[in-house]
C-alpha cells in the first residue's frame, strides 16, 4: 500500500481529534504547530497520539526520531509517516 | 503454590472475579441477599491495598455487584469491570486505566477457564487460584519496600481519577481550561527531609515520567537531599476531585562556573499526566535556572521504551537533544537556551519559593 502525506495528515486530524477530545482539530491546515499553541498537545495526548501512530501505520515515531521533530506540525508528522509507510512498491 | 520465582517484579494491581472468589457464592443466583465475601480473600485484598496495591474487579456480573464490593471491603476499587466481555479484554482495558503493564498485575480467578484465557492472551499477568491469593501476602511480589500515605490512598485516587476523566469527557472547553475549572492546584516547594520516604517510592515506582530510568536507593536519595537540599524540588497536586499529595520531583543544579544550569533528576507519578504537571515543573526549572543567571539547560535523560511520555514533555517545553549518538548507559542530553521566550508557567501553579 503506498500512503501520500495528504492521506495520512487527513487521518491524523481524525486521531488529533480522538486523543484531544476537540472536534475543531478536525479541520486544521497542514502548517498547524502540534505542541503549544496550535493543537496543544501535551505528554499524555501525545503518547496517546504516537501509539494510535504505530497501531495504523507501524511507524515507531518515539523509536525513530530521538528529538520527536516530526511532531513540529501536522504536516511534517504526516510526511515523517508516509515516507515510511509508502517507500515500497504500490499494492498490485 | 509457590511464589513463582520467574523474576522479583511487584505486583502493583491485583484484579479480582467476584463469583466463588471475592464471594462465597455467586451474586446473581442469590436472590435479595448477595452471598457473603470470602473472609481469607478479603482479608487479602485489604492487606494488599493497605500496602499500595491497586485492587480492581473484573467480573461477569452486573455493575451493582462492584457497588456490593466495595460496601464490603469498604475501599474503593481502582478500577471496575463488570460485563460479558472476554476477561483479557477486560484486564487489557484495567491496564490502560491504571497505567500498568501486564507484568505489574496479577488476576485472581476460581475459574479454571478464565484462569487459562487470560494466560494464554496475557503471558505476563501472574494468574492465581483463590488458594493462591489466600498466601500471596507473604510473596515478595506482593512486599512493596516502601509504604506511604500516598501509597496506601492509591485506590481511593484511581477512584477519583475515574470521575475526573468522566467529567473531561463531559466537558467542552480545551485542556488548560478543565484543569482550571477543576481547581487544579500544582504547588512547587523546595523538599524537606519528610519527604524523602515518598521521593524513594517515586524513584521506584516512576517510568513513563522519569530522566533517569533507574531507581536511585533510599541511601542516594539520603545523600542528594544532604548534600543538595534546596536543589531539590517537589510537586503537590490537588483538584477538587482529591489531593494526589506529592505526586514529583526535580533536582535542579547550578554551579556558576558554568554557562548552563543542570538537571540531573526529574521524576513525576504517571498520575500526574495530562494534568499539566510535568508541563508547570519543566516551566518552572526553566524560569529558576533563568532566575539562577544560566543561559542554558540541560536535562540529560537515559531513553527507554517507557519513557516516551517525558521526552514528549521536553519536546513541548522546547528541548532539543545533542546531536549525535546516545552515550554507553543510553543517556542523552537534552537542552534549551534561556533566552526569549520561556514556556509559561500555568496560573495554577503556586510557588513556595519563586524563582
Amino acid at each position: 500500500m503506498t500512503a501520500t502525506a495528504d492521506q495520512v495528515a487527513g487521518e491524523l486530524r481524525d486521531l488529533l481529534a480522538e486523543v484531544t477530545g476537540r472536534d475543531e482539530l478536525h479541520a486544521i491546515p497542514p502548517e498547524t504547530v502540534l505542541f503549544g499553541g496550535g493543537v496543544g498537545l501535551d505528554s499524555l495526548a501525545g503518547t496517546l497520539l504516537l501509539r494510535q501512530v504505530q497501531r495504523r501505520y507501524g511507524v515507531d515515531v518515539a523509536a525513530e526520531d530521538l528529538n520527536l521533530d516530526s511532531l513540529e506540525t501536522l504536516g511534517t508528522l504526516a510526511a515523517f509517516i508516509a515516507a515510511r509507510v509508502g517507500g515500497g512498491p504500490a499494492s498490485p | 503454590m509457590d511464589s513463582p520465582a520467574t523474576d522479583g517484579a511487584l505486583i502493583k494491581c491485583v484484579v479480582w472475579d467476584i463469583d466463588n472468589t471475592l464471594l462465597d457464592g455467586v451474586y446473581l443466583e442469590s436472590g435479595e441477599q448477595p452471598p457473603p465475601a470470602n473472609p481469607v480473600l478479603l482479608g487479602v485484598l485489604r492487606e494488599l491495598a493497605g500496602r499500595g496495591i491497586l485492587q480492581a474487579v473484573a467480573s461477569k456480573n452486573p455493575p451493582a455487584a462492584a457497588g456490593y464490593l466495595t460496601e464490603l471491603a469498604g475501599l474503593d476499587f481502582a478500577a471496575v469491570e463488570c460485563g460479558w466481555d472476554a476477561k483479557p479484554d477486560a484486564l487489557g482495558r484495567i491496564a490502560a486505566a491504571v497505567g500498568l503493564v501486564e507484568a505489574e498485575m496479577a488476576f485472581v480467578d476460581d475459574d479454571m477457564l478464565e484462569r487459562a484465557e487470560v494466560a494464554a492472551a496475557l503471558p505476563s499477568v501472574l494468574v492465581l487460584t483463590p488458594a493462591d491469593a489466600a498466601d500471596a501476602a507473604s510473596w515478595p511480589q506482593f512486599s512493596p519496600p516502601v509504604v506511604t500515605a500516598e501509597a496506601r490512598r492509591r485506590g481511593q485516587l484511581y477512584a477519583e481519577r475515574s470521575r475526573r476523566q468522566a467529567a473531561a469527557s463531559q466537558f467542552g472547553g480545551s485542556r488548560v481550561d478543565f484543569l482550571r475549572h477543576v481547581g487544579t492546584r500544582v504547588t512547587i516547594a523546595p523538599a524537606a527531609a519528610a519527604d524523602l520516604p515518598r521521593l524513594h517510592e517515586l524513584s521506584v515506582r516512576t517510568h513513563q515520567l522519569n530522566s533517569s530510568g533507574e531507581p536511585l536507593t533510599e541511601g542516594e536519595l539520603g545523600n542528594l537531599l544532604a548534600s543538595a537540599g534546596p536543589d531539590v524540588t517537589t510537586v503537590r497536586l490537588a483538584d477538587d476531585f482529591g489531593d494526589d499529595g506529592l505526586v514529583g520531583a526535580a533536582v535542579l543544579v547550578r554551579d556558576p562556573r558554568d554557562q548552563a544550569a543542570t538537571v540531573p533528576l526529574v521524576m513525576m507519578s504517571c498520575r500526574a499526566l495530562g494534568r499539566g504537571t510535568l508541563d508547570a515543573l519543566l516551566a518552572w526549572l526553566c524560569r529558576a535556572a533563568a532566575a539562577s543567571g544560566a543561559a542554558g539547560l540541560l536535562v540529560p535523560c537515559r531513553l527507554t521504551d517507557r519513557n516516551v511520555p517525558f521526552r514528549l514533555a521536553l519536546a513541548a517545553a522546547g528541548f532539543r537533544a545533542e546531536p549525535g549518538p546516545p552515550a554507553p548507559d543510553g543517556r542523552v542530553v537534552f537542552s534549551r537556551a534561556l533566552a526569549g521566550d520561556l514556556p509559561a508557567v500555568p496560573d495554577y501553579v503556586v510557588t513556595a519559593s519563586r524563582p
